[in-house]
């Protein structure tokens, strides 16, 4: 498995983050392109996911599947959970829940390879 | 970006401020961390418990007090926010606590919690986050105004045996309002209607209350 979707990920993650601040920083509310952006965020997270899910289905078995398993489950939810709770504020403050979505993807896949190192970053 | 500007906190002076405005963004921080924290000891306790005992547990510890913090946020009652107080307390003492015990004796980590090293392995978001935690309830407390308020209408309606009409209540909601025009040159902003802030008008406390 290469790591370009892993590092497509970080990079969007962080870009996302920069992106939310900025509009933190400019006081305005989430709107429609905030939430496209957190959906091509997620639309990645899917794939990574399916890669991994893939590699899985292969028969190959990392060190603690749990753990692993745990982060699979997870990290899909991240920007969902984001996006719905940033959505139900009407302030600033939407955007900040959305950057902190994105720097967490950065690092979940930073986790994952280290939870199991054939997932290349 | 031709966004309309959000109006500041307006979201504050309603009884779901702990979780709204600068809230909403501690809530899911915390949240975040409850269950990164959780799911970590679990998975430890569960797999290799005895391999440091000591640690795995203090994360356990962490990871209970971080779910209590991020509840009592949400919820905002003012018991919720007494609650919120102590358990963001417990946090910043158990991150100083724990941070100088893992640095003193590195034999009783030989695996790092939320808080060895100050929490060092999150970016030191663990030390800082009780900190704003207990700024933000404090800001509340300060601003005198949400859920409290609604709490003590609740408690006063119910202990007079009223309902929520009758004089004596119409009676508090005023010297309430007295109360409020006294202080309300302070951090309150005040609500504007939509007509007013399409013309621009602004706020007459300016962004103060934006945090």
């Amino acid at each position: 498995m290469n790591g370009a979707v892993a590092t497509t990920i970080i990079v969007a993650g962080l870009a996302l983050a920069v992106y939310a601040l900025l509009m933190t920083a400019l006081n305005h509310r989430m709107n429609v392109p905030m939430l496209a952006a957190v959906g091509v965020l997620e639309i990645l997270l899917l794939i990574q996911v399916g890669l991994v899910v893939a590699k899985l289905a292969g028969g190959e078995r990392p060190a603690s599947l749990g753990t692993l398993i745990g982060y699979l489950i997870a990290t899909p939810l991240v920007p969902v959970a984001a996006a719905l709770w940033g959505l139900m504020e009407r302030s600033r403050w939407g955007p900040a829940v959305v950057a902190i979505a994105g720097l967490v993807a950065a690092v979940l896949m930073v986790r994952l390879h280290q939870v199991w190192p054939v997932i290349h970053v | 970006m031709s966004e309309p500007v959000a109006p500041p906190e307006t979201a504050a002076s309603q009884p779901e401020s702990t979780r709204s405005g600068p809230g909403r963004l501690l809530v899911a921080i915390y949240a975040l961390f409850a269950l990164s924290a959780t799911a970590r000891a679990g998975v430890q306790i569960a797999t290799k418990f005895s391999h440091a005992p000591v640690a795995y547990l203090l994360s356990a510890f962490a990871g209970a007090v971080y779910i209590l913090a991020t509840v009592t946020l949400i919820v905002g009652s003012r018991t919720a926010r007494r609650i919120a107080v102590v358990s963001c307390s417990i946090e910043l003492i158990g991150v100083l606590a724990v941070g100088t015990w893992s640095l003193l004796d590195r034999a009783s980590f030989p695996d790092a919690t939320v808080w060895s090293g100050y929490g060092s392995g999150y970016g030191f978001v663990p030390l800082v986050l009780p900190v704003f935690g207990l700024l933000w309830l404090r800001r509340l407390t300060r601003r005198g105004r949400g859920a409290e308020d609604v709490d003590a209408r609740q408690e006063f309606t119910q202990s007079a045996g009223l309902n929520a009409h009758s004089k004596d209540v119409a009676q508090w909601d005023r010297d309430r309002a007295n109360r409020d025009r006294v202080g309300s040159d302070h951090d309150r902003p005040r609500q504007l209607s939509p007509n007013c802030q399409a013309q621009g008008q602004g706020y007459p406390g300016g962004r103060r209350g934006s945090f």
